[in-house]
């Protein structure tokens, strides 16, 4: 049987798992980095780059020492690092002497390199991708409900058992007919979950590097650790939000750009790269909405991310949201996150409480 | 209908003399320049528009270890060095002018891209330290519109007649060309050893990062040469960042007998050199030229950087 490692994006993997199917062969996959590939990938690289290349290298290199032939990536056309990871992974593995193959995938042509190579049948082909988007919906409403029960939930885990048994369920569900009974299920077992109604979470917007807001090892689980404080949270990367608006861009050419600048106008004028242009919107636009929070992810010198910090501080102080800048580098530590998420929990409750005091005395004084 | 005096027809149908001596309002407009990334990328070409459209251009001045510590407490922590430099030059500025300029350089090659960290350069000035001073700005663009057509707009901006414009356009551009063209080398003598220095335009020509390294080197003797980037439109290739792909093709074409060595200088996290320092390297390596990068952070120690250079320069004559 021939596998394809294919680059991990958190839960989304198990959707590409089975488009990667769709070619007649088996993907090489993980929902989150593991610390060996890590390991791996730091030895490999330059000290400079930034973690997720590091991440993705160590990732194929793993791959190639469990027997792996081929491998994918995406093409990005943006104009920050990601352009290049491909052609330096290229390389660094050449010069290692590793034989796995990697392929472009995006933005090149109907008949991607990687189709041509494979060549499978019309029905093997088109089947297995509209059930990679069936699975992409199921996940990105997994990952929904999941944020709204956790910090409600009364016995602490509960949400993460089902979430994963859900998920193990997903990455085995072999038809689309079987996917779809998984997805009436979802909204069933969240609801089964004991939770606690009377508890009003707090509301916390993340964005930043896409990379860092899905994988689990990357951003040292922070999805989990915000829950438990009591952090009802939205992740601003959602895959199939993305494909919807990437198909939009493509087939019906109304770009997001556009209604992106119309939020952020004063502040920042120009797509940076990467998601950077999101990140500011994202946050004026929770702010505009009430939320307790901003938390932005983004990996140690990453070049758009980094350069749009001092507009956030800006919008932060200007809309009076509290916005928290985390940078991660390979020497990141657990147990340093949690805490400062734990410290960052308890100043937006207090500011909470200290706003709806105020709130409460405003009312009184006007009878 | 009433039109003013001031009134931008009149200023059209009549002759620009008329209007010359009756403009106080941006003769003596004093427009800061911080002395960073653009101001090395179009050198002599600020200076020279503004001065040519009757304003008065003032430059901050050349870094030293003052403004990196000045950078340092209020710049952004993650910044690369140049743009914590940007920061501090911006702040030195602020309060003595009256507006201060930050173009947004998006490519300078038509075709190439330029850092992605010169996007919201402008609209992180606004945001942070040039906040109570009004900040002029302008596209700069070469996929879309020429250079030529950039300082139009960017003088219409400023409320200036199109002949004038015109006029300060072709002279700024040829000021450009002549301080590009014009081979920047440190000789010392003739017989000693002959070095290339590659690097962004903003590293090798400022005076705090590349300062020491080029007092060491003519210290010793050496004759150092920095990059041109006077060059025509290079060939595309897999790399679209306009400095590195002109670094690039330069290299390429270097041969054992013009250099007896290639120094890189980098800053600390810059993300354009992470990615091409192993290009650079494997190149050199192909032609059998000696190469080094040299690193530098705010903590930049002249001993260090001696000692680095030192052993350098020694293992070249070592080499058979």
């Amino acid at each position: 049987m021939t596998y394809m490692a294919i680059p991990n994006i958190g839960n989304y993997t198990i959707a590409l798992a089975t488009a990667v199917e769709s070619l007649g062969i088996k993907a090489w996959a993980s929902t989150a980095t593991t610390p060996e590939a890590l390991k791996l990938g730091i030895e490999a690289a330059p000290e400079s780059v930034c973690l997720p290349l590091k991440a993705h290298l160590g990732h194929f290199i793993e791959a190639d020492r469990a027997g792996v032939e081929y491998a994918f990536m995406i093409n990005s056309v943006g104009t920050c690092r990601l352009r290049y990871y491909r052609h330096m992974i290229d390389q660094i593995l050449k010069d290692l002497g590793l034989k796995i193959k990697i392929f472009g995938l995006g933005f090149d042509g109907f008949k991607p390199p990687i189709v041509r190579h494979f060549a499978p049948g019309p029905i093997t082909f088109i089947k297995p991708l509209f059930h990679t988007v069936l699975k992409i919906k199921v996940i990105d409403e997994l990952e929904v409900a999941a944020w709204r029960t956790r910090p409600i939930e009364i016995t602490p885990g509960d949400t993460t058992r089902i979430m994963n048994k859900l998920l193990v369920e997903l990455s085995e569900s072999k038809t689309m007919a079987e996917t779809r009974s998984i997805r009436k299920k979802v909204a069933g077992s969240f609801a089964d979950i004991p939770v606690d109604k009377e508890k009003q979470p707090l509301k916390v917007g993340l964005v930043g590097e896409i990379s860092f807001l899905r994988d689990k090892c990357l951003n040292k689980n922070i999805e989990y650790i915000l829950g438990s404080q009591g952090i009802e949270l939205k992740n601003f990367f959602l895959l199939g939000e993305e494909l919807e608006n990437i198909t939009r861009i493509i087939f019906l050419n109304q770009s997001r750009r556009k209604s992106l600048f119309r939020i952020t106008d004063r502040y920042l004028q120009n797509s940076v790269g990467g998601h950077a242009l999101d990140s500011v919107a994202n946050s004026i636009h929770c702010a505009d909405e009430g939320y307790d929070g901003m938390i932005h992810l983004c990996p140690s010198g990453c070049m758009p991310e980094v350069s749009v910090r001092p507009i956030l501080k800006r919008v932060s102080k200007d809309k009076d949201i509290p916005i928290l800048e985390m940078s991660y580098d390979e020497h990141t530590c657990g147990v340093g996150i949690a805490t400062r998420l734990e410290a960052f929990a308890d100043v937006l409750m207090e500011r909470r409480k200290c706003g709806a005091a105020a709130f409460r005395r405003e009312k009184a004084r006007r009878g | 209908m009433t039109i003013g005096t001031d009134h931008n027809f009149f200023r059209f149908i009549t002759p620009a003399w008329l209007w010359k001596s009756t403009s106080p309002d941006h003769r003596s407009l004093r427009i800061g320049i911080p002395r960073m990334f653009f101001y090395y990328i179009y050198p002599g070409l600020w200076e020279t528009f503004f001065s040519e459209l009757g304003m008065e251009p003032i430059v901050s001045r050349p870094s030293t270890i003052k403004t990196v510590e000045k950078a340092s407490q209020i710049s952004e922590t993650e910044h690369c060095l140049p743009n914590k430099l940007f920061d501090a030059h911006l702040a030195e500025l602020v309060g003595k002018v009256d507006m201060v300029f930050v173009p947004r350089v998006l490519s300078t090659i038509k075709g190439h891209l330029s850092c992605p960290k010169f996007g919201p350069l402008p609209d992180a000035a606004r945001a942070d330290i040039a906040r109570e001073t009004k900040v002029l700005s302008i596209e700069l663009d070469e996929s879309r519109r020429p250079l030529s057509e950039s300082l139009m707009l960017l003088g219409k901006q400023l409320k200036s007649q199109k002949s004038q414009i015109r006029s300060a356009i072709n002279s700024s551009l040829r000021a450009m060309e002549l301080a590009k063209n014009q081979p920047v080398r440190y000789l010392r003598k003739k017989e000693g050893l002959r070095f290339l220095l590659i690097g962004h335009p903003y590293v090798i020509h400022d005076n705090f990062i590349a300062g020491p390294i080029l007092q060491k080197l003519e210290k010793m003797e050496c004759e150092v040469e920095l990059i041109s980037f006077a060059k025509e439109a290079p060939v595309k290739s897999y790399i679209l960042w306009s400095t590195a792909n002109l670094i690039y093709h330069s290299m390429k074409t270097l041969s054992r007998e013009e250099y007896d060595g290639v120094i890189q200088l980098t800053v600390f996290n810059c993300g354009c050199d992470s990615m091409m320092i192993d290009t650079y390297r494997s190149l050199m390596k192909e032609k059998n030229i000696p190469f080094m990068y040299l690193m530098v952070d705010e903590h930049l120690a002249q001993s260090g950087m001696d000692t680095r250079v030192e052993a350098f320069v020694d293992s070249l004559g070592w080499r058979p």
